[in-house]
Protein backbone atom coordinates (compact mmCIF):
# COMPACT_ATOMS: atom_id res chain seq x y z
CA UNK A 1 0.00 0.00 0.00
CA UNK A 2 2.75 2.62 1.40
CA UNK A 3 5.00 1.52 -2.50
CA UNK A 4 1.76 2.36 -4.11
CA UNK A 5 1.03 5.66 -2.71
CA UNK A 6 4.98 7.33 -3.07
CA UNK A 7 4.39 7.74 -6.89
CA UNK A 8 1.21 9.75 -6.45
CA UNK A 9 3.00 12.00 -3.62
CA UNK A 10 5.52 11.92 -6.25
CA UNK A 11 3.27 13.58 -8.84
CA UNK A 12 1.90 15.68 -6.20
CA UNK A 13 5.25 17.57 -5.28
CA UNK A 14 6.09 18.31 -8.80
CA UNK A 15 2.97 19.57 -9.60
CA UNK A 16 3.08 22.34 -6.36
CA UNK A 17 6.86 22.86 -7.35
CA UNK A 18 5.53 23.83 -11.01
CA UNK A 19 3.24 25.95 -8.84
CA UNK A 20 5.37 27.70 -7.02
CA UNK A 21 7.55 28.29 -9.72
CA UNK A 22 4.72 29.69 -11.91
CA UNK A 23 4.11 32.46 -8.85
CA UNK A 24 7.19 33.32 -8.87
CA UNK A 25 7.92 33.97 -12.25
CA UNK A 26 4.15 36.11 -12.68
CA UNK A 27 5.44 38.00 -9.39
CA UNK A 28 8.55 38.74 -10.83
CA UNK A 29 6.64 39.96 -14.32
CA UNK A 30 4.65 42.53 -12.05
CA UNK A 31 7.31 43.58 -10.38
CA UNK A 32 9.29 44.95 -13.53
CA UNK A 33 5.47 45.79 -14.81
CA UNK A 34 5.39 48.01 -11.95
CA UNK A 35 8.61 49.72 -12.63
CA UNK A 36 8.33 50.22 -16.10
CA UNK A 37 5.41 52.45 -15.32
CA UNK A 38 7.07 55.42 -13.73
CA UNK A 39 8.96 55.73 -16.89
CA UNK A 40 7.58 58.30 -19.65
CA UNK A 41 8.54 55.27 -22.48
CA UNK A 42 9.86 56.81 -25.41
CA UNK A 43 9.39 53.68 -27.50
CA UNK A 44 6.60 52.92 -29.42
CA UNK A 45 5.29 55.98 -30.54
CA UNK A 46 3.65 54.65 -33.51
CA UNK A 47 3.45 51.34 -34.64
CA UNK A 48 2.38 49.78 -37.73
CA UNK A 49 -0.41 47.75 -37.28
CA UNK A 50 -1.46 46.05 -40.74
CA UNK A 51 -2.06 44.32 -42.91
CA UNK A 52 1.30 41.95 -43.30
CA UNK A 53 0.45 41.25 -46.60
CA UNK A 54 -1.30 42.42 -49.77
CA UNK A 55 -2.29 40.99 -53.17
CA UNK A 56 -1.95 43.49 -55.88
CA UNK A 57 -2.22 43.17 -59.95
CA UNK A 58 1.58 43.12 -60.85
CA UNK A 59 2.84 46.45 -63.10
CA UNK A 60 -0.98 47.82 -61.93
CA UNK A 61 -1.19 50.98 -59.34
CA UNK A 62 -3.20 49.53 -56.71
CA UNK A 63 -4.33 51.06 -53.27
CA UNK A 64 -2.93 49.04 -50.08
CA UNK A 65 -4.29 51.13 -46.82
CA UNK A 66 -1.47 50.77 -44.31
CA UNK A 67 -3.03 51.12 -40.73
CA UNK A 68 -0.87 52.44 -37.85
CA UNK A 69 -1.23 53.16 -34.45
CA UNK A 70 -0.50 57.04 -32.59
CA UNK A 71 0.34 56.04 -28.76
CA UNK A 72 -2.36 57.74 -26.19
CA UNK A 73 -1.50 61.08 -25.31
CA UNK A 74 1.02 61.63 -28.38
CA UNK A 75 0.52 63.64 -31.42
CA UNK A 76 2.29 63.52 -34.79
CA UNK A 77 2.50 66.27 -37.52
CA UNK A 78 0.03 65.49 -40.19
CA UNK A 79 1.82 65.33 -43.95
CA UNK A 80 0.97 69.49 -44.30
CA UNK A 81 2.06 70.93 -40.71
CA UNK A 82 1.17 74.26 -39.88
CA UNK A 83 4.65 75.63 -39.51
CA UNK A 84 7.45 75.23 -42.01
CA UNK A 85 9.88 73.96 -38.87
CA UNK A 86 7.53 71.16 -38.18
CA UNK A 87 8.48 67.68 -39.52
CA UNK A 88 5.74 66.28 -41.32
CA UNK A 89 4.77 62.43 -40.86
CA UNK A 90 6.14 60.98 -44.63
CA UNK A 91 5.65 57.27 -45.90
CA UNK A 92 8.28 55.77 -48.28
CA UNK A 93 9.15 52.49 -50.37
CA UNK A 94 13.03 51.46 -50.70
CA UNK A 95 14.15 51.71 -54.03
CA UNK A 96 15.26 47.89 -55.88
CA UNK A 97 12.37 46.34 -53.48
CA UNK A 98 10.21 45.76 -56.77
CA UNK A 99 7.68 47.68 -55.62
CA UNK A 100 7.40 51.61 -56.34
CA UNK A 101 5.21 53.97 -54.61
CA UNK A 102 2.99 55.75 -57.00
CA UNK A 103 1.30 57.74 -54.62
CA UNK A 104 0.28 57.63 -50.76
CA UNK A 105 -2.77 59.76 -49.96
CA UNK A 106 -2.85 61.07 -46.17
CA UNK A 107 -5.90 61.81 -44.14
CA UNK A 108 -6.15 65.99 -43.47
CA UNK A 109 -4.67 66.89 -40.00
CA UNK A 110 -6.99 67.51 -36.88
CA UNK A 111 -6.54 71.24 -35.59
CA UNK A 112 -4.58 70.74 -32.24
CA UNK A 113 -3.87 73.66 -29.52
CA UNK A 114 -1.28 73.10 -26.60
CA UNK A 115 -3.15 74.32 -23.27
CA UNK A 116 -0.12 76.23 -23.02
CA UNK A 117 -0.49 78.50 -26.06
CA UNK A 118 -3.74 78.36 -27.97
CA UNK A 119 -2.85 80.48 -30.80
CA UNK A 120 -0.51 78.15 -31.60
CA UNK A 121 -2.17 75.71 -34.28
CA UNK A 122 -1.08 72.25 -34.87
CA UNK A 123 -2.31 70.18 -37.64
CA UNK A 124 -1.63 66.98 -36.49
CA UNK A 125 -2.67 63.37 -36.09
CA UNK A 126 -3.81 61.25 -32.92
CA UNK A 127 -4.79 57.76 -32.41
CA UNK A 128 -5.69 55.35 -35.17
CA UNK A 129 -3.70 56.47 -38.81
CA UNK A 130 -4.51 55.58 -42.15
CA UNK A 131 -2.18 56.19 -45.16
CA UNK A 132 -3.58 55.17 -48.92
CA UNK A 133 -0.33 53.36 -50.98
CA UNK A 134 -0.66 53.56 -54.15
CA UNK A 135 2.00 50.84 -55.39
CA UNK A 136 3.33 49.39 -58.55
CA UNK A 137 4.47 45.68 -58.05
CA UNK A 138 6.25 43.36 -60.22
CA UNK A 139 5.47 40.41 -60.57
CA UNK A 140 6.18 37.77 -57.59
CA UNK A 141 6.14 38.03 -53.89
CA UNK A 142 8.30 40.89 -52.25
CA UNK A 143 8.80 41.03 -48.55
CA UNK A 144 9.04 45.11 -48.43
CA UNK A 145 10.23 47.63 -45.36
CA UNK A 146 8.81 50.78 -46.66
CA UNK A 147 9.59 53.62 -43.59
CA UNK A 148 7.11 56.32 -42.14
CA UNK A 149 9.05 58.95 -40.33
CA UNK A 150 7.21 61.58 -38.37
CA UNK A 151 7.56 63.67 -35.07
CA UNK A 152 5.90 63.02 -32.04
CA UNK A 153 4.87 65.18 -28.95
CA UNK A 154 2.70 65.74 -26.15
CA UNK A 155 1.46 68.71 -24.17
CA UNK A 156 4.29 69.06 -22.64
CA UNK A 157 7.36 67.39 -24.48
CA UNK A 158 8.47 66.63 -27.78
CA UNK A 159 10.21 63.70 -29.08
CA UNK A 160 12.56 63.51 -31.72
CA UNK A 161 12.27 62.95 -35.13
CA UNK A 162 11.88 59.30 -35.75
CA UNK A 163 11.41 56.53 -38.65
CA UNK A 164 9.75 53.51 -38.34
CA UNK A 165 9.88 50.07 -40.30
CA UNK A 166 5.97 49.01 -42.10
CA UNK A 167 7.23 45.69 -43.13
CA UNK A 168 4.46 44.42 -45.62
CA UNK A 169 4.61 41.24 -48.15
CA UNK A 170 3.37 42.57 -51.40
CA UNK A 171 2.52 39.72 -53.73
CA UNK A 172 2.17 40.83 -57.50
CA UNK A 173 -0.08 38.51 -59.97
CA UNK B 1 10.93 -8.85 -14.11
CA UNK B 2 12.87 -11.63 -12.58
CA UNK B 3 16.63 -12.26 -12.25
CA UNK B 4 19.14 -10.97 -15.20
CA UNK B 5 22.62 -11.83 -15.34
CA UNK B 6 23.57 -14.23 -12.71
CA UNK B 7 27.16 -14.16 -11.58
CA UNK B 8 27.87 -10.72 -12.42
CA UNK B 9 29.20 -8.01 -10.11
CA UNK B 10 26.48 -5.86 -9.97
CA UNK B 11 23.93 -7.20 -7.27
CA UNK B 12 21.25 -7.58 -9.50
CA UNK B 13 19.61 -10.19 -7.22
CA UNK B 14 19.29 -8.04 -4.71
CA UNK B 15 18.07 -5.03 -6.49
CA UNK B 16 15.61 -7.42 -8.25
CA UNK B 17 13.45 -7.97 -4.56
CA UNK B 18 13.68 -4.66 -3.53
CA UNK B 19 12.47 -3.38 -7.03
CA UNK B 20 9.54 -1.16 -5.94
CA UNK B 21 12.01 0.56 -3.99
CA UNK B 22 14.41 1.01 -6.67
CA UNK B 23 11.88 2.31 -8.77
CA UNK B 24 10.62 4.71 -6.09
CA UNK B 25 13.84 5.70 -5.46
CA UNK B 26 14.31 6.87 -9.47
CA UNK B 27 11.21 8.75 -9.47
CA UNK B 28 11.99 10.78 -5.92
CA UNK B 29 15.36 11.28 -7.96
CA UNK B 30 13.57 12.50 -11.44
CA UNK B 31 11.21 14.72 -8.99
CA UNK B 32 14.22 16.21 -7.17
CA UNK B 33 16.21 17.02 -9.94
CA UNK B 34 12.73 18.95 -12.00
CA UNK B 35 12.45 21.04 -8.50
CA UNK B 36 16.40 21.97 -9.12
CA UNK B 37 15.61 23.31 -12.67
CA UNK B 38 12.73 25.28 -11.17
CA UNK B 39 14.83 26.35 -9.05
CA UNK B 40 17.61 26.99 -11.16
CA UNK B 41 15.20 28.56 -13.58
CA UNK B 42 13.08 30.91 -10.91
CA UNK B 43 16.64 32.63 -9.91
CA UNK B 44 18.07 32.81 -13.07
CA UNK B 45 14.99 34.58 -14.28
CA UNK B 46 14.97 37.00 -11.32
CA UNK B 47 18.73 37.63 -11.45
CA UNK B 48 17.88 38.44 -15.20
CA UNK B 49 15.20 40.77 -14.49
CA UNK B 50 17.42 42.16 -11.30
CA UNK B 51 20.48 43.01 -14.10
CA UNK B 52 18.31 44.24 -16.26
CA UNK B 53 16.72 46.91 -14.69
CA UNK B 54 19.94 47.71 -13.08
CA UNK B 55 21.09 48.96 -16.37
CA UNK B 56 18.42 50.15 -17.26
CA UNK B 57 18.22 52.28 -14.71
CA UNK B 58 22.10 53.18 -15.26
CA UNK B 59 21.81 55.44 -12.43
CA UNK B 60 25.10 57.47 -12.79
CA UNK B 61 24.14 58.19 -16.67
CA UNK B 62 20.38 57.96 -17.72
CA UNK B 63 17.72 61.20 -15.96
CA UNK B 64 14.13 59.75 -15.40
CA UNK B 65 10.95 61.09 -16.00
CA UNK B 66 8.76 59.95 -12.91
CA UNK B 67 4.77 61.02 -12.56
CA UNK B 68 3.73 63.26 -9.95
CA UNK B 69 2.20 61.85 -7.35
CA UNK B 70 -0.31 64.95 -7.56
CA UNK B 71 -1.11 64.21 -11.24
CA UNK B 72 0.65 67.67 -12.06
CA UNK B 73 3.90 68.24 -13.89
CA UNK B 74 6.52 65.14 -14.37
CA UNK B 75 9.15 65.22 -11.97
CA UNK B 76 12.60 65.02 -13.54
CA UNK B 77 15.55 63.16 -11.26
CA UNK B 78 18.67 64.33 -12.85
CA UNK B 79 21.64 62.22 -12.34
CA UNK B 80 23.23 65.87 -12.83
CA UNK B 81 21.76 67.29 -9.91
CA UNK B 82 24.00 68.94 -7.24
CA UNK B 83 27.18 68.13 -9.92
CA UNK B 84 29.39 69.86 -11.74
CA UNK B 85 27.96 70.26 -14.73
CA UNK B 86 29.55 68.47 -18.15
CA UNK B 87 31.80 70.92 -19.79
CA UNK B 88 31.47 71.54 -23.63
CA UNK B 89 32.63 73.93 -26.75
CA UNK B 90 30.07 74.24 -29.68
CA UNK B 91 30.16 76.32 -32.65
CA UNK B 92 27.80 79.49 -32.66
CA UNK B 93 25.03 80.28 -35.77
CA UNK B 94 28.43 82.47 -36.70
CA UNK B 95 30.80 80.09 -36.41
CA UNK B 96 32.49 80.82 -33.42
CA UNK B 97 33.63 78.42 -30.78
CA UNK B 98 31.71 78.79 -27.36
CA UNK B 99 32.30 77.14 -24.10
CA UNK B 100 30.66 76.64 -20.73
CA UNK B 101 33.79 77.40 -19.32
CA UNK B 102 33.32 81.09 -20.63
CA UNK B 103 30.80 81.93 -18.17
CA UNK B 104 32.37 80.67 -15.27
CA UNK B 105 31.04 83.19 -12.51
CA UNK B 106 27.26 83.80 -13.96
CA UNK B 107 24.23 81.93 -13.51
CA UNK B 108 23.91 79.79 -16.71
CA UNK B 109 20.19 77.97 -18.17
CA UNK B 110 21.76 75.53 -20.17
CA UNK B 111 18.27 75.03 -22.76
CA UNK B 112 18.16 72.15 -24.81
CA UNK B 113 15.29 73.09 -27.80
CA UNK B 114 14.51 72.42 -31.69
CA UNK B 115 13.15 74.84 -34.41
CA UNK B 116 10.42 71.77 -34.90
CA UNK B 117 9.36 71.61 -30.94
CA UNK B 118 6.36 73.32 -30.10
CA UNK B 119 6.38 73.80 -26.56
CA UNK B 120 9.88 74.62 -27.07
CA UNK B 121 8.82 77.72 -29.11
CA UNK B 122 6.06 78.59 -26.21
CA UNK B 123 8.98 78.64 -23.50
CA UNK B 124 11.40 80.78 -25.74
CA UNK B 125 9.30 84.55 -24.89
CA UNK B 126 9.42 83.85 -21.19
CA UNK B 127 13.14 82.91 -21.71
CA UNK B 128 13.94 86.06 -23.71
CA UNK B 129 11.85 87.67 -20.72
CA UNK B 130 14.08 86.79 -17.85
CA UNK B 131 17.37 86.73 -19.69
CA UNK B 132 16.81 90.43 -20.54
CA UNK B 133 15.39 90.73 -16.95
CA UNK B 134 18.14 89.13 -14.89
CA UNK B 135 21.01 89.47 -17.25
CA UNK B 136 22.63 92.73 -15.08
CA UNK B 137 23.10 90.06 -11.96
CA UNK B 138 24.82 87.96 -14.38
CA UNK B 139 23.07 85.55 -15.88
CA UNK B 140 23.20 83.96 -19.36
CA UNK B 141 21.12 81.21 -21.34
CA UNK B 142 22.75 79.06 -23.88
CA UNK B 143 20.41 77.92 -26.31
CA UNK B 144 21.30 74.22 -27.32
CA UNK B 145 19.54 73.74 -30.89
CA UNK B 146 19.34 70.10 -30.71
CA UNK B 147 17.46 69.35 -34.09
CA UNK B 148 17.83 65.06 -33.68
CA UNK B 149 19.42 64.60 -37.57
CA UNK B 150 22.52 64.15 -35.83
CA UNK B 151 24.09 66.53 -38.51
CA UNK B 152 27.64 67.38 -38.03
CA UNK B 153 30.21 70.59 -38.79
CA UNK B 154 31.59 68.23 -41.68
CA UNK B 155 28.29 67.40 -43.47
CA UNK B 156 28.05 71.04 -44.93
CA UNK B 157 24.61 70.88 -46.28
CA UNK B 158 22.93 69.43 -43.19
CA UNK B 159 24.75 72.07 -41.23
CA UNK B 160 24.08 74.55 -42.78
CA UNK B 161 20.20 73.84 -42.91
CA UNK B 162 19.96 73.49 -39.01
CA UNK B 163 21.66 76.98 -39.24
CA UNK B 164 19.38 78.32 -41.41
CA UNK B 165 16.52 76.98 -39.59
CA UNK B 166 17.91 78.47 -35.70
CA UNK B 167 18.82 81.73 -37.02
CA UNK B 168 15.43 81.99 -38.60
CA UNK B 169 13.51 81.28 -35.42
CA UNK B 170 16.32 83.45 -33.76
CA UNK B 171 15.26 86.94 -35.86
CA UNK B 172 11.68 85.72 -35.47
CA UNK B 173 12.01 85.16 -31.45
CA UNK B 174 14.07 87.83 -30.75
CA UNK B 175 16.51 86.16 -28.81
CA UNK B 176 19.60 87.96 -27.35
CA UNK B 177 21.42 84.80 -25.71
CA UNK B 178 23.80 82.24 -28.18
CA UNK B 179 21.91 79.94 -29.53
CA UNK B 180 24.43 76.87 -30.03
CA UNK B 181 24.12 73.95 -33.07
CA UNK B 182 24.95 70.39 -32.29
CA UNK B 183 23.23 69.54 -29.32
CA UNK B 184 22.54 66.21 -30.37
CA UNK B 185 26.05 65.06 -29.79
CA UNK B 186 25.64 66.73 -25.56
CA UNK B 187 22.50 65.69 -25.04
CA UNK B 188 23.87 61.97 -23.85
CA UNK B 189 26.48 63.84 -21.46
CA UNK B 190 23.52 65.62 -19.94
CA UNK B 191 21.23 62.65 -19.02
CA UNK B 192 20.27 60.95 -22.21
CA UNK B 193 16.79 61.92 -22.02
CA UNK B 194 15.28 62.99 -25.61
CA UNK B 195 12.87 64.87 -24.81
CA UNK B 196 12.72 68.91 -25.25
CA UNK B 197 12.53 71.49 -24.03
CA UNK B 198 15.29 70.45 -21.02
CA UNK B 199 16.21 72.75 -19.20
CA UNK B 200 19.90 73.15 -16.50
CA UNK B 201 20.49 75.61 -14.68
CA UNK B 202 23.85 75.94 -13.30
CA UNK B 203 24.82 78.41 -10.51
CA UNK B 204 28.07 80.54 -10.60
CA UNK B 205 30.36 77.91 -9.32
CA UNK B 206 29.19 75.56 -12.26
CA UNK B 207 26.89 72.75 -10.71
CA UNK B 208 23.84 72.07 -11.34
CA UNK B 209 21.21 72.89 -9.22
CA UNK B 210 17.92 72.34 -11.00
CA UNK B 211 17.11 70.75 -13.88
CA UNK B 212 13.64 70.39 -15.69
CA UNK B 213 12.17 68.18 -18.88
CA UNK B 214 8.96 69.90 -20.51
CA UNK B 215 7.06 73.32 -20.46
CA UNK B 216 6.52 73.99 -17.13
CA UNK B 217 6.04 77.89 -16.39
CA UNK B 218 7.81 81.03 -16.27
CA UNK B 219 7.21 80.74 -12.61
CA UNK B 220 8.90 78.21 -12.22
CA UNK B 221 12.18 78.86 -14.59
CA UNK B 222 12.36 82.31 -12.99
CA UNK B 223 12.44 80.93 -9.70
CA UNK B 224 15.20 77.88 -10.92
CA UNK B 225 17.45 81.11 -12.18
CA UNK B 226 16.86 82.84 -9.07
CA UNK B 227 18.74 79.79 -7.09
CA UNK B 228 21.29 79.83 -9.68
CA UNK B 229 22.16 83.56 -8.91
CA UNK B 230 22.46 82.35 -5.79
CA UNK B 231 19.13 84.73 -4.73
Amino acid sequence: MARMKTPMKAVAIAFVAWVAFVAFAAHAQVLKSAAEDRVLATTDEVKYMYPAQASVAAGKPTAIALHFLIRQGLHINSHTPSEEELIPTTLSFPDGSGVRLDAATYPPGVTYTLPADPSLKLSVYTGELIIQARVVATAGSHAVKATLHFQACDNRVCLPPKSIDVPINVIGK
Amino acid sequence: MGNRRAGSCFPYNKVMTSFPTRRNTVVLTAVVFLLAVFAWAGWANWEYRRQAAERAAAANQQGMLVPATDGGIPIYNSPLQGRPAPAFTLDNLSGQKVSLENYRGKAVLVNFWATWCGPCIIETPWLVELRNKYAAQGFEILGIDTEGDDAQPSDKAAWAKDQAAAAKVVTQMKMPYPVLLGGDSLSQRYGGLDDLPASFFVDRKGTVIAASVGLTSESDIEGNIRKALGD
